[in-house]
């Protein structure tokens, strides 16, 4: 099996808070990895520095064995690193049809043809039509972002990310304010996906990480403290400590 | 605010297009005629100067309405190309071909636009608007103190006009008001539907992603600095044939076209026409000159009563004149 993403003991601290503590984690080729921990544990840092949008305090981050710890952040897009974020980070006055057309476009060139029009870059908008159905948007697409449902918003999230074509998506909570609908519609997209390429997935629901991940990791206090298969996890001591049983409590 | 400007074109139904495009053809008849109209030399200036500010205020829409980039001190880069092209006619040749003295002007800011514009990229967007400021001052007092060769606050004068002609073929003069007119009514056009290509190319959906949320174009893997430094490289250069322009309808170059209160003049342009619409800057510019030119006629405290109007329709109006026209075109939808 090969390791896609790994990091080395990398650690991100802000002022004397040690958001993220000599994290290790390994990412195989097209496998569904889940990243869990309780609010606070450094879920979200761990992937602002992981593609670059905070700089580690220390440690290593690696793609397909190359050193990206210091690369900014459109270049580690460009090796086919894609994120969505927790909080909606949108193109809020644009369509959502030009959302996802202008990551799509990024990624499959044009941006230079300064005569044409934006709408003539045709196989950028096959593209745009065929990521707007997978994330069940289509019909929504010549709404405004900040005219859709905060369900639709989130599916936006996937969307953009997804149209950048990545090898490795890393999806921060996606599921989070949807409808029992609509995150059945995500979960099965986000298994549908590691047909073709590595997810990383950090998600509070619990069952339904247990349900469809090939590999979790339990962060807590910025470290993580256990690694394994779903059914590992589950009877991880420390896990049930730290994580599973106060979440029953 | 930002979020109201992006029109979709593909909202407009067919009626709303027709009238669009019945304003754009009476629109060009009225600026052809113009001269025909007004015969006043003095009105003829003054529109051919609303032309030129309307062009700076257009490429200050491209770094602001586009990208979100903020610049107090824009009118400095059309100074810039003013002095740079007056030195030279005064000094070097006064026999200089308008042609020779465009690509002179324009080349200068540039090169001069493009590191400061690499700094300013490299700092946030609150320090890139005080950034401007820092070096629209620095220019503004290297001009002012360089009395000998720019003659200060006195400004330069004896700058040759050319002829305007296409090798041997001499089409007017740009001492004659008339000619002047039709060769700015040419030069902005020419600019003003190149700018418009560009911003509605993928390249403009770029700079339009940034302005939308920065954040989220670097994840797509806009390299956000780059485009930010292009914007700005572009927006100078329009602002370096406005100064050009200018030098010729003047015939003197002035440092009051770039101190503080010429790049506060063309903020409040851009955004008394909207931002993000390009034609709008130059509706800015016609009800900021005409306004001027009339309110100074009763007060010479123009500018305070100029300074409230531009604050009340920010408030109340914030995607300016062009706002308007693009809410009467979709209302009108049926
Ligand atoms: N930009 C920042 N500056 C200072 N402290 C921060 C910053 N970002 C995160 N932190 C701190 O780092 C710690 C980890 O936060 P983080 O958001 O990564 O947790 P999380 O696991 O994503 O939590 P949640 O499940 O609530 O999303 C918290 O103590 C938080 O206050
Ligand atoms: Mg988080």
């Amino acid at each position: 099996m090969s390791i896609v993403l790994k990091t080395d003991n990398l650690s991100k601290s802000f002022g004397g808070v040690k958001a993220v503590h000599n994290a290790n984690i390994n990412v195989e080729e097209r496998k569904l990895k889940a990243v869990i921990g309780p609010n606070g544990a450094g879920k979200t840092t761990f992937y602002n520095v992981l593609t670059g949008y905070f700089s580690a305090t220390s440690g290593e981050v690696y793609f397909m064995d190359r050193n990206i710890t210091k690369m900014p952040i459109h270049e580690i897009v460009k090796l086919g690193i894609c994120r969505t974020f927790q909080i909606n980070t949108l193109f809020i006055g644009a369509t959502v049809f030009e959302n996802v057309r202008i990551a799509s476009q990024i990624k499959n060139g044009g941006s230079y043809k300064i005569l044409s029009s934006r709408r003539s870059l045709k196989n950028v908008n096959d593209k745009t039509w065929a990521t707007l159905d997978k994330v069940g948007l289509k019909d929504k697409a010549k709404s405004f972002a900040n005219e859709l449902s905060y369900g639709d918003q989130r599916s936006l999230e996937v969307g953009i990310a997804l149209a950048g074509e990545p090898k490795i998506l890393l999806l921060d909570e996606p599921t989070a304010g949807m409808s029992d609908g609509e995150t059945k519609r995500i979960a099965s997209l986000i298994r549908e996906l590691t047909n073709d390429i590595t997810v990383v997935l950090v998600e509070h629901d619990v069952e339904l990480v247990m349900s469809i991940s090939d590999s979790i990791s339990v962060m807590n206090q910025g470290e993580i403290i256990a690694e394994g298969t779903p059914e590992e996890i589950r009877k991880n001591e420390l896990v049930k400590k730290a994580y599973l049983g106060e979440r029953k409590n | 605010m930002m979020s109201s400007i992006s029109m979709d074109n593909s909202r407009l139904m067919p009626r709303a297009k027709l009238y669009k495009y019945i304003a754009w053809l009476l629109m060009f008849l009225v600026l052809i005629l113009l001269p025909y109209f007004i015969t006043n030399p003095f009105y003829q200036r003054l529109v051919t100067e609303i032309l030129i500010y309307g062009l700076l205020a257009m490429s200050l829409d491209v770094i602001l309405g586009y990208t979100g980039l903020l610049s107090f001190m824009h009118a400095a880069y059309m100074g810039i190309a003013a002095y740079t092209v007056g030195i030279f006619v005064v000094y070097v040749d006064a026999q200089a071909s308008l042609w020779f003295t465009f690509l002179l002007g324009v080349t200068v800011v540039i090169l001069i636009a493009w590191p400061v514009g690499w700094l300013q990229v490299r700092t946030g967007g609150f320090a890139f608007a005080l950034l401007t400021i820092a070096f629209g001052m620095m220019y503004y007092t290297l001009v002012w103190k360089s009395r000998d060769i720019t003659g200060g606050d006195d400004g330069l004068f004896g700058i040759t006009r050319p002829t305007i002609a296409i090798g041997d073929w001499v089409l007017g003069s740009t001492s004659n008001p008339v000619d002047v007119y039709y060769f700015t009514l040419c030069v902005v056009a020419i600019c003003f539907f190149l700018t418009k290509r560009i911003m509605q190319s993928p390249f403009g959906a770029v700079l339009e992603s940034i302005r939308e949320n920065e954040k989220r174009a670097a994840f797509i893997g806009v390299n956000v600095r780059r485009y930010k430094l292009q914007a700005w490289i572009l927006a100078c250069a329009l602002a370096g044939v406005c100064g050009v322009l200018f030098t010729y309808l003047k015939g003197s170059v002035s440092p009051t076209m770039m101190d503080a209160s010429a790049g506060g003049s063309v903020l409040m342009m851009t955004l008394l026409g909207g931002l993000g619409t390009l034609w709008g800057s130059f509706v800015g510019a016609g009800l900021f000159i005409f306004g001027q030119d009339y309110i100074s006629t009763m007060t010479e405290h123009w500018m305070i009563f100029m300074g409230l109007a531009v604050m009340l329709l920010v408030i109340f109006m914030p995607a300016g004149a062009a706002g308007l026209v693009n809410r009467f075109i979709t209302k009108s939808k049926d």
